[in-house]
């Protein structure tokens, strides 16, 4: 628990320090997207491994959130600070609303159900003109902070993407290490344990879902005011894959695990570049590969390297109490 | 002029390769309980493996929808053995990720190899349409609509009354008293997983002689297929073919009554309503609640 909290604190810190070390923009452009995914594959991994059920409909919540922050900064004008926090509430009460229906359902159910709320959303954005645009999408989002204030180079979205990351971090902190996250840990471990002590299995499930989507949906408000476009794709399924992935990568139930999952992902998809026709083939294959050689990612294999550790007498003393 | 029997056609028409699709989806994710995100994939290769053969092979339509057939058996069979059987028995989550893994990599694969242009299969009779009454059907549809048919017959002639059937249907009520009787499970989950997948390849390439064959068809596909297996009702075949016309039908009208963008949006809808009033499916006798 303390190692967690100062690992996080201390990447934190370190990803503070980014803007005034690098000036490249590309580098800079590439910790955005890393932090923009650390948000996301944390909001899902609330549901995904605390709740374990597997929600694929995340990106339901990433889209109305950066709906929102456009629809507000292209009709009404709004400035971030406002549009931002909004879209994540708009994004909570949809989380509210969505998981009242779909928490009702466990295992395959779930999965397909959330799935078909995300798809319902694309194709709605997709074809309610009126007031999304279509698959035009609503261009021009305005990159205005307070007012007037612009943030005109990628230091600034570097910094307001840091204060979101920072945000979702510490309310997932507070969450899983509060009474209703180990209830919903209880939960996932055993339903009818937990039930017979008193926990309540919907309540628990109900308060880290909502308070996914709306980490979620201040990640695509984010998104949209950064990228200055929002059209139905937010919703795709290749969102989703690329979220589950980085969770899964990096061990579900861990609060490092998404975060470094993310930072991997968004560097190996770069990296993976350079065989520009082959990128997404090979992708695919690593997705697989980590599936059957590192089923519980990268933190579950740390763990298990730590307890092999434990296991051998002379490191005990000095490593137990670190832990 | 009232085209109600006309859309009624075309949905029954749509309806049946829908209901192909999902009779081999509703082995792999009714019976097997693998979450399998590669299904379209399957069911696009079927597409296009059967436009390579038909149009570089020179095979004939038929001759060619057998090659394919067993092509995509030995593609289904080894993607159980090498990948499938390795996460079987620890929930949904690993099969998930390893399907759109797998997906991802036969999407882009295809991708590289074909590229992204259509792809026509020769069909088997000239596309001239027939008239009964009101409605007009072409000639080759009717055949594609008859050929799915016949399959969705065979289908079901393999489960109820072969040996091998008689083991899948023994290995899905009860693996370790199956075992115990001497069936190779193992065998017989390759094959159930080798048998959806070839339905599903089929009924890709029966509709890529009406339309065309893309490589990127595959995702809409899946989705439609876990439509239509949870409105019938995980793992029942008639549920699956009941649940396969009524999209299909559902679909045409209403994209023939309401708005043509929104079809897709209607096998969504469904579901959700699907699983919040009836959670066993529409056409399941067995109670298994979501």
């Amino acid at each position: 628990m303390t190692l967690e909290r100062n690992i996080l604190l201390a990447f934190l810190a370190g990803a503070a320090l980014l803007p005034f070390v690098v000036s490249d923009q590309y580098i800079l452009h590439l910790a955005i997207m890393a932090l923009f995914y650390a948000v996301l594959a944390s909001s899902l991994n609330l549901v995904v491994g605390y709740v374990g059920e597997f929600s694929l409909g995340h990106t339901a919540f990433l889209g109305t959130g950066a709906y929102t922050a456009a629809l507000l900064s292209t009709q009404a004008g709004m400035p971030m600070w406002v549009t931002i926090p909004l879209a994540g509430l708009v994004s909570a009460v949809f989380g509210f609303a969505i998981g009242a229906i779909t928490l009702r359902l466990q295992g395959p159910y779930f999965v397909i159900v959330t799935l078909s709320f995300a798809e319902v959303l694309r194709i709605v954005a997709n074809n309610w003109i009126a007031v999304t645009n279509g698959p035009m999408g609503l261009a021009g989002v305005g990159q205005n902070l307070f007012g007037d204030v612009a943030v005109t180079d990628k230091a600034g979205f570097f910094l307001i993407v840091l204060g979101i990351a920072a945000v979702a971090l510490y309310l997932s902190y507070r969450f899983v290490y509060s009474n209703a996250g180990r209830a919903a840990v209880a939960v996932r471990e055993n339903r009818y344990v937990a039930q017979s002590i008193g926990v309540d299995p919907f309540g628990t499930a109900m308060q880290a879902f909502v308070l996914g989507a709306f980490l979620a949906g201040l990640a695509g408000g984010f998104y949209a005011h950064y990228i200055s476009f929002v059209g139905p794709e937010v919703f795709r399924f290749a969102f989703m894959a690329t979220m589950i992935i980085m969770v899964l990568l990096g061990g579900k139930g861990t609060l490092i695990g998404p975060l470094a999952g993310a930072v991997i992902v968004t560097v190996l998809e770069e990296y993976l570049r350079e065989v520009q026709e082959l990128r997404l083939t090979l992708f695919g294959l690593i997705v697989m590969a980590i599936v059957l050689f590192l089923p519980n990612g990268l933190m579950g294999f740390i763990a298990l390297r730590r307890e092999q550790q434990a296991a051998k007498p002379t490191l005990n003393a000095a490593k137990e109490r670190t832990v | 002029m009232d085209l109600f029997p006309q859309f009624l056609a075309n949905g029954l028409v749509m309806g049946v390769f829908y209901a192909l699709s999902a009779l081999g989806l509703t082995l792999i994710f009714g019976l097997m309980r693998v979450v399998n995100f590669a299904h379209g994939e399957f069911y696009m290769l079927g597409g296009v493996s059967g436009w390579f053969v038909t149009n570089y092979l020179g095979l004939d339509f038929f001759s060619g929808l057998i090659v394919v057939a067993a092509f995509m058996a030995a593609v289904g069979w080894l993607v159980d053995r090498f990948l499938i059987e390795r996460v079987r028995g620890q929930g949904e989550e690993p099969g998930i990720l390893l399907t759109i893994g797998l997906s991802i990599f036969l999407v882009n694969g295809t991708l590289l190899l074909v590229g992204p242009a259509p792809m026509k299969v020769a069909g088997a009779v000239a596309e001239g349409p027939l008239f009964f009454g009101p409605i007009a059907v072409t000639k080759l549809r009717l055949l594609a609509v008859a050929v799915g048919i016949a399959l969705i017959v065979g289908a079901h002639l393999l489960i109820r009354r072969t040996r091998l059937g008689a083991a899948m249907r023994a290995t899905f009520q009860d693996p370790m008293a199956a075992s115990l009787a001497g069936i190779r499970t193992g065998h017989v989950y390759a094959a159930t997983f080798a048998l959806g997948c070839t339905l599903a390849a089929l009924s890709g390439m029966l509709l890529a002689s009406i339309y065309s064959a893309q490589a990127s068809v595959g995702g809409l596909i899946s989705l439609k297929s876990f439509v239509v297996v949870i409105l019938g009702g995980m793992g029942s075949f008639a549920g699956a073919i009941a649940g396969g016309l009524l999209l299909g039908v559902a679909e045409a009208m209403w994209g023939g009554y309401v708005s043509m963008g929104m079809v897709d949006v209607i096998g969504f809808v469904l579901v959700i309503l699907i699983l919040l009033f009836r959670p066993q499916g529409l056409f399941s006798i067995r109670t298994e609640r979501a």
